[in-house]
């Protein structure tokens, strides 16, 4: 069975995160910590989802870069979901949809990492 | 309908136009809230590398002192406390010039600046100045995109950073000014604790010609503090008590010591030498400036009895200041309960006998209620720091002090 944990759901080798709205303030840097903390331990396959995301602003495009780097210096995969219209169009303008893959839902996320 | 040109903008520059005017107004907003200094800087700098997409960033303060700038803030840069780069004045006058954001490459950087903030990965600094005040600097590295940064985007970077040099401007001038408050904080604390302790030495000095009325100044201090206190004054005017209680007698230094600690009856001359000890208090006193109002008067006025019978002018009831109202009181009390030349210490239950003989002609029974009042409550246990009773040679029970409290009236 799943497991969330406060803010991220364990799923064997893959974990999704929440990053609901505390993207958009300072303390969004606790996302980077957890996602540090899951890196760590060996998780290499991360989903993002901004379901519950009404806006990303500019203090969250530069939390999710710098999650984004971290994923990538341990070579994992990162991938976004559940971003609504605006958001997603916030990461083209700013070109974090050029380097993380998109996907529509959570469970679509899933299974698009490559086998 | 009205056409505002917006047709005429791609969509992309649009959104990208209207992602740029709500991050200038989200970091107006944070620049303004009153949060933690740090907390806001570091939310400044999150929003300049969100506005370009930089993965790392600094925000860095000049030191005047040590002619140097330090990390106040950075991302995706590891631990930079350590990160310390000098900057002679020279090269901070370069920078200012420059009045506004550069490449890294660019000339008018420093060279040893440059050279730091590349090992770092800088791509673009801003000065953070105000009215040619240099207060630091700002720095990011290449975007998310790896597009260059154009003409457009280093005017936002200069409007960025001049928000931010507004915020780091008026937090250096609070922290001046918390500075100065410190500094004439502990200018005042001095002052005080040389003020009390000239206050406390004089009235040592007071009680030492008078070998019978040792502490007689400290306690009657104690106990107008207690009795104002209970009557519900200030803070200011229980402490404006509490100096004039330990000053009440400073007259007597001008008295002879023979007269004050003379065991028989004294002749009219010595009378009168001794009676002028309020007058001559008020005279010294005439020439300091209390921060409490009336201690001169309260001096002048402390032998002074309710029916007129009192020195030096003979004052009536109301006619009488209030605090030497209050001081004649815990004077009579602390002359009644210590040993005289001329006799022994009265029991409390022959002192209560005394304000009981003289309520309404020596003392005002409006100020001496509150006074027994203050007693009581010490005896009772119900005052945290008692400052009477412990001066009292006598165990006192709560049973007996009701007892004798009875004949007062109500």
């Amino acid at each position: 069975m799943a497991k969330r944990a406060q803010n991220f759901k364990k799923l064997g080798d893959r974990v999704v995160l929440y990053a609901d709205n505390y993207i958009n303030d300072i303390e969004g840097e606790k996302l980077e910590e957890v996602c540090d903390g899951l890196l760590k331990n060996g998780i290499k396959r991360i989903v993002m989802d901004f379901s519950n995301t009404e806006m990303i602003n500019t203090v969250g495009v530069s939390i999710l870069i710098g999650i984004m780097e971290k994923v990538r210096e341990k070579e994992g995969i990162l991938l976004f979901s559940g971003l609504k219209k605006v958001n997603h169009e916030i990461c083209n303008i700013v070109g974090l949809a050029k380097h993380v893959p998109i996907f529509r839902t959570e469970k679509e996320a899933l299974e698009g990492f490559p086998a | 309908m009205t056409d505002i040109g917006f047709a005429k903008v791609s969509s992309p520059v649009l959104e990208r136009l209207l992602f740029n005017l709500n991050a200038l107004a989200e970091l107006g907003e944070v620049i303004a809230s009153p949060g933690d200094f740090r907390r806001v800087v570091k939310s400044c700098l999150y929003m300049v590398m969100g506005t370009f997409a930089s993965s790392k960033g600094a925000i860095f303060r000049y030191d005047y002192e040590k002619n140097e700038i330090r990390v106040i803030v950075s991302k995706g840069l590891g631990n930079l406390s350590r990160f310390k780069v000098p900057f002679k004045q020279d090269a901070m006058k370069d920078i200012v010039g420059c009045n506004g954001p550069m490449d890294i490459r660019s000339p008018s950087l420093p060279r040893s600046v440059r050279a730091e903030l590349v090992k770092i990965g800088a791509r673009v600094v801003a000065p953070l100045t105000v009215k040619d005040e240099f207060l630091g600097l700002i720095t990011i590295n290449d975007k998310l995109t790896d597009e260059d940064f154009s003409a457009y985007d280093l005017r936002l970077f200069s409007v960025m950073a001049q928000h931010i040099a507004v915020s780091l401007h008026s937090h250096s001038l609070l922290n001046k000014l918390m500075h100065k408050y410190n500094e004439n904080k502990v200018l005042y604390e001095n002052l005080s604790s040389i003020y009390y302790d000239t206050v406390g030495a004089f009235a040592t000095a007071i009680d030492a010609k008078d070998a019978y009325t040792k502490g007689h100044s400290h306690r009657v201090s104690a106990y107008c503090t207690a009795l104002a206190k209970e009557m519900g004054l200030s803070a200011d005017e229980v402490e404006g008590m509490r100096i004039a209680g330990l000053l009440h007698d400073i007259g007597k230094v001008a008295i002879d010591k023979t007269i004050i600690n003379k065991p028989s009856p004294l002749t009219a001359v010595e009378t009168e030498e001794l009676f002028s000890h309020p007058v001559v208090g008020y005279e010294i006193l005439s020439k300091i400036k209390f921060p409490w109002t009336g201690i001169q008067k309260m001096i002048r006025n402390h032998h002074e009895k309710v029916d007129g019978s009192g020195y030096p002018d003979r004052l009536i009831r109301k006619k009488i200041p209030f605090g030497a109202r209050m001081m004649a009181i815990v004077d009579a009390f602390d002359a009644m309960t210590t040993d005289r030349p001329y006799r022994p210490r009265l029991s409390f239950e022959e002192v209560m006998r005394e304000f009981r003989e003289n309520l309404n002609s020596q003392f005002d029974p409006a100020i001496l209620k509150p006074f027994l009042s203050a007693i009581r409550k010490e005896v009772s246990g119900e005052v945290e720091r008692p400052s009477i009773v412990p001066f009292l040679n006598e165990r006192l029970d709560i049973d007996s002090v009701d007892r004798l409290l009875e004949g007062f009236p109500a």
